[in-house]
């Protein structure tokens, strides 16, 4: 070896064989810096040329190479693994939004992801990449993997983040849809998420307007919600649903399963939907089996209030019909929606019409038992039960 | 040559010009977003009506019946009518007191009017919400009820 010659005592030192070590001991270390420059600046130069003059081809109908679907396929399947560690999942999902979430799915979802009885549309099937047939893949993917997705959409690919930030109660109700799907038949799938579909088009009134099919695949033709995570609109304040739809367009109020049906409604149309819904006869209470002390319980909120808290009394705003038209009727509300409303209303996180905070301000002083009895209180409330018919 | 070889290049430009900012994008894409609205005209929101004269024998707009409808008597009581909360201070008489808002506005029209409006402007920390979403009319209409209450 050179080196060893140079450091050996018993070979001669004239110059030239110094020399010759010198050069042959930096020969690799000029390459190396040669790479490294070129690296580091010709490389990004040589793609930004690239990219400048057009070389690389963005169309989607000739796929990408194996290999680069490949490390896309890895890079995606790893970051969606790694980031949903960070995701807090239920033991159990909460199967009350099903309904909400499969029509949700039909009018959001099912034209690229397909669903049972309907088949993708051929034009999705050209994306780049091809969005997955769901009821096929979900099965590939955890709870807390598939909220991610849900939640965050995928880079680079069609799939949109959720429509609504702070939302998690739907996208959580999305995943337990979604584990439904595979099991769906064309017609289960058409009952859960269309409601029957053409159910109410005979006896609409005529001054309703195209758009409440929207509307009643999740709130039901007789406005009662369908599953306890969708509100009652039947007999609402009228004032109420007209200022809450147009929250929802402004972005006021917070909803990804809302944000769709509302976006494209004419301001005459909204008025004439909060006039329809606001006449259907109101629900008539649930039947769930609730405890006696839980319903007294809130009743005491409700009447009371929790003044030794700074908890104002229910009824001075949303009990008696001198109320402002603006505060809605609660009266036999789904349980798990005032819940859930209460919730967000506290973690400020819902919004609503322009008296929101005033709600969000009564709520920060509620427990999570009390938001149990007073939404349990409010669910068996009969209608008009303080005053004469 | 296939245009496609340009493909795994160009990925790996794509990956240094945004690869790095990944994950700090993650946080940006939330911020984004947040101003993700529907494409929808913004409409006025809806004008709140005056209480339902049937239910109240006090004429729909007047003072009180302002103050019932929208709630003040959830925390506040006045005496010889439905408003009993006991969360707020009594206001039987609270336009013949000295000052409001713990002594920092003066016991004029005006001054119910503004505290109505904000009172966290006056009173850190006070536990009563905004009422400025309320048309001016109506706050100056309750504040004038209020500061006839001798």
């Amino acid at each position: 070896m050179p080196g060893s010659r140079a450091e050996s005592g018993t070979a001669s030192s004239n110059a030239t064989a110094e020399e010759d070590v010198v050069r042959v001991a930096n020969q690799p270390m000029m390459i190396r810096l040669k790479h490294v420059v070129f690296g580091a600046i010709g490389l990004p130069v040589v793609l930004l040329l690239g990219a400048w003059i057009g070389f690389f081809n963005v169309g989607a109908s000739s796929g990408h190479w194996k290999v680069t679907a490949w490390f896309l396929q890895l890079a995606m399947r790893s970051a969606v693994r790694t980031y949903a560690l960070a995701v807090d999942a239920p033991k159990t999902l909460d199967r009350r939004g099903l309904p909400a979430a499969a029509g949700h799915f039909a009018r959001g979802c099912a034209i690229c992801h397909g669903a049972p009885g309907e088949l993708r549309s051929p034009a999705v099937l050209r994306m780049l990449p091809q969005p997955p047939d769901l009821a096929l893949t979900v099965g590939d993917w955890t709870d807390a993997q598939l909220f991610r997705i849900v939640k965050h959409g995928i880079r680079f690919t069609g799939m949109p983040a959720w429509p609504a930030r702070d939302r998690d109660d739907e996208v959580w109700a999305m995943v337990a849809f979604l584990r439904e799907l595979p099991k769906l038949d064309p017609n289960e799938f058409r009952v859960l998420a269309l409601n029957g579909s053409d159910a109410t088009d005979s006896d609409r009134q005529p001054a309703t307007p195209d758009v409440i099919s929207d509307c009643v695949r999740c709130h039901g033709g007789d406005g009662e919600g369908r599953g306890d995570a969708v509100p009652a609109l039947a007999g609402q304040k009228e004032a109420y649903l007209l200022a809450s739809l147009q929250a929802y367009a402004k972005g006021d109020r917070t909803s990804g399963f809302m944000a769709l049906p509302v976006t494209g409604i004419a301001p005459d149309e909204m008025a004439a939907l909060a006039r329809y819904f606001a006449t259907l006869p109101p629900a008539s209470g649930e039947h769930d089996q609730i405890p006696a002390e839980v319903i007294n319980g809130g009743r005491q909120i409700a009447e009371a209030g929790i003044p030794e808290r700074n908890v104002p009394a229910c009824a001075g705003c949303h009990i008696g019909s001198d109320k402002n038209p603006i505060y809605p009727r609660l009266d036999g509300q789904h349980a798990a929606y005032l819940e859930q409303q209460l919730k967000l209303f506290r973690s400020e996180s819902r919004g609503g019409t322009p008296f929101w905070h005033i709600m969000a301000t009564a709520a920060q002083r509620l427990t999570d038992d009390d938001i149990r009895a007073v939404s349990a209180y409010f669910s068996k409330r009969a209608e008009n039960s303080q005053q004469p018919p | 040559m296939s245009a496609n070889a340009g493909l795994p290049l160009g990925f790996a430009f794509w990956f240094l010009a945004y690869g790095s900012s990944w994950v700090a994008a993650e946080e940006l894409g939330h911020q984004q977003a947040k101003v993700v609205k529907p494409a929808i005209e913004p409409v006025a929101p809806a004008a709140p009506q005056s209480s339902n004269p049937t239910a109240s024998q006090d004429p729909p707009g007047s003072g009180l019946s302002l103050f019932l409808s929208n709630g003040c008597g959830a925390c506040h009581t006045i005496r010889g009518t439905e408003a009993r909360g006991t969360i707020g201070p009594d206001l039987s008489h609270v336009g013949s007191r000295t000052a409001i808002g713990a002594g920092v506005l003066p016991n004029t029209e005006e001054a119910f009017a503004r505290f109505v409006a904000r009172p966290d402007l006056f009173k850190p920390g006070v536990k009563m919400p905004a009422f400025d979403m309320l048309p001016q009319t109506e706050i100056q209409t309750i504040a004038r009820y209020l500061k006839a209450l001798q």
